[in-house]
């Protein structure tokens, strides 16, 4: 196997320029597709990222009403001790549970009034689910039950209030009651999606129970798996044990179905944009193989004369032609590797317009790349499978090659 | 047992628009041994005759016998492997492996043979010692002379222990004592080693050296001398 392995590499390099161009051209094609897939997986990742973290969660329980009516009288019964012993300890994915209570109300400060979103959570978990202590800006974070409440920086601005002061929150409780109350502002957060940081009040999950007149009750429980990968597994345990509770188990994929659309939307344009990469790459490789096939059929004519078989011949081709897909390939992953890696720590900060675009959506106006091997593993397959569509062309001529014309070429 | 035998041998270009008939009936026994030339002016049919016993080309009609196995109607893969194991060539214009040095060109019909390593390493370092080229082991085609190109051709034709060699028109493209160097060495392949050559030429420097010479005319053997004088074969 060698001596083919190193006829095939010198046969490449026959003619140096012809070899090297045709690898360059690999190589930027591999370092912009690498760049620009790179690219669309971490905008998207950093989207679902967002939304999961700070909105929806990886997977949701849920009243089973709760998704067509999100009201507070479709919140459920929890126990955290019972409801751990009996559903979440027994899976070993499960990383933790965050119990929230969801409702909007009006927020007042001492002049303005303001529709919000009045979260009662418990800090310790939500911390652990998007480190929303490090969004701190001012102030603190509430204990449980301390009637404090952390306000979305936007917020406080629109409502005037600053650390220490007074927030009213006036609505509607569980079944109709009537639900005031008074708190202490304890903090400002910076929340990474705008929409959130101009409506958000956080106060405790027992502080929220208390002025919902929703006492043991929660609308969601967040489920948090080990490793994002364990999302649908975990949904199935817990499908399986909550059927008879009326309780129903959601994965971000199903809260979420527009925004995988539009994740889905834009990946389809970028597939398209490299389909149309690979086809000038594809283009690109089979004029070198077929330039170094056509001016060698004689030589092919000669080593069948001497005893060669048509398949080892052919074999020594696609050798051939594996050597300049793979130099293209690995040439192209060094340089696409450290961009990659560059604009990953130093993401695109978006300006103007699409700043302004992507904050109205309610995310960070930022573009980072995602590192992701299977990125870099799915360039070398596209390319080896691509090399081996093309190694066609020789490896038909070779079976059909006429010794006697093509030794008289 | 003779090396090479054919029988009635016909061979018809174009049969259905203008036949051109390249070989006529020709009927040839090479014994094992023999340092025969073909020889007749251009479009004879001795570069045919020396395809089709070779198995590069297939005949319209009659058959070729090697060894005792007929190859006539060999399927290509079959015929391949035949042609490694039972025939060498030598070209008009070398047709070495540009990119293998010597000892590779060589060594590389062993590869296709599956010969040990060592048996390759010591056959192509006698050969290519015996054609005069142990310093240029490691040489490329580039870097050699027309007539070191030949030498190390006929080194690779001999690699495969062949029943005989077939060269076409070996000497064409070489200057007189190239030619000369490269006809001693085959003699001498021949004399010792009992090597069967058969060239198709129309060089006399070559055709003075064969004991047999074979001349062609129009597609038929014209006659068939011993080079002491006896004329062993002719058809008209």
């Amino acid at each position: 196997m060698s001596m083919y392995l190193k006829l095939a590499w010198r046969n490449i390099w026959r003619n140096k320029r012809r070899t090297l161009i045709t690898v360059s051209s690999i190589m930027f094609a591999v370092v912009f597709a690498l760049f620009v897939e790179s690219l669309e997986r971490g905008a998207g990742d950093l989207f679902i990222d967002n939304m999961t973290r700070f909105h929806t969660g990886f997977i949701q329980v849920q009243d089973f009403r709760y998704e067509d009516e999100p009201s507070l009288d479709n919140a459920f019964f929890y126990d955290e001790d019972s409801f751990s012993e009996r559903i979440t300890a027994n899976d070993s994915h499960i990383d933790f549970t965050v119990p929230r209570i969801e409702t909007f109300m009006l927020a007042a400060g001492a002049e303005q009034t303001r529709g919000a979103m009045v979260m009662g959570t418990d800090v310790s978990g939500e911390n652990r689910l998007n480190n929303l202590e490090d969004r701190l800006t001012e102030g603190r974070f509430f204990e449980p039950g301390d009637g404090t409440a952390v306000l979305g920086e936007g917020l406080a601005g629109r409502l005037d209030l600053a650390v220490g002061d007074s927030l009213i929150l006036l609505g509607q409780g569980r079944f109709g009651m009537t639900a005031a109350g008074m708190y202490e502002v304890a903090g400002l957060v910076k929340h990474p999606m705008r929409e959130m940081n101009n409506q958000l009040v956080y106060i405790s999950l027992h502080d929220a129970q208390w002025l919902l007149s929703a006492d043991d009750h929660i609308t969601s429980l967040l489920v948090t798996p080990e490793h994002v990968r364990y999302a649908d597994s975990v949904a199935e345990m817990l499908r399986s044990r909550l059927e008879s509770d009326e309780l129903r188990v959601l994965t971000w994929e199903e809260m979420m179905p527009e925004l995988i659309e539009a994740i889905e939307f834009d990946r389809a344009q970028t597939r398209v944009m490299m389909l149309i990469l690979y086809v000038v790459i594809g283009f690109g490789i089979f004029g070198t193989i077929l330039t170094m096939t056509l001016e060698r059929l004689r030589e092919f004519g000669i080593l069948l004369s001497v005893g060669m078989r048509r398949l080892k011949l052919a074999l020594v081709v696609f050798i051939e032609t594996v050597f300049i897909s793979v130099l293209g390939v690995l040439s192209g992953f060094i340089p696409g590797f450290f961009v990659v890696l560059y604009f990953h720590y130093n993401p695109i900060m978006l300006g103007g317009d699409m700043e302004e675009l992507v904050q109205e959506w309610g995310f960070e106006p930022i573009m980072p790349t995602a590192l992701a091997p299977d990125i870099f593993l799915w360039q070398g397959l596209i390319i080896f499978i691509m090399t081996t569509v093309i190694c066609f062309y020789p490896t038909i001529k070779i079976f059909s090659l006429n010794i006697l014309n093509s030794a008289r070429n | 047992m003779p090396v090479i035998t054919t029988r009635n041998l016909s061979k018809v270009y174009n049969p259905d628009t203008v036949p051109v008939h390249a070989l006529r009936n020709v009927t040839l026994t090479i014994e094992e041994g023999e340092f025969t030339s073909v020889r007749g002016p251009s479009g004879s049919g001795k570069t045919t005759l020396l395809n089709i016993i070779g198995g590069l080309d297939k005949p319209t009609n009659g058959m070729v016998v090697i060894n005792g196995t007929t190859i006539t109607g060999m399927k290509d893969s079959k015929l391949i492997d035949f042609r490694l194991n039972n025939i060498g060539f030598v070209f008009q214009s070398y047709n070495l492996i540009p990119v293998f040095t010597a000892y590779e060109n060589v060594s590389f019909i062993m590869l296709l043979q599956k010969r040990s390593k060592n048996e390759m390493k010591a056959r192509t370092e006698e050969l290519l010692e015996a054609v005069g080229l142990g310093s240029k082991l490691h040489s490329r085609p580039r870097e050699l002379s027309g007539g070191e190109q030949q030498r190390v051709a006929v080194a690779r034709a001999l690699a495969s222990r062949p029943k005989f060699i077939l060269a076409d028109e070996p000497t064409a493209n070489l200057d007189t004592a190239s030619a000369m160097n490269l006809l001693d060495m085959m003699e001498r392949m021949n004399r010792e080693e009992n090597v069967t050559f058969v060239f198709s030429t129309h060089d006399q420097r070559v055709i003075e050296r064969a004991r047999r010479v074979i001349t062609m005319v129009d597609g038929a053997i014209d006659s068939d001398v011993q080079q002491n004088g006896d004329r062993k074969y002719a058809e008209e």
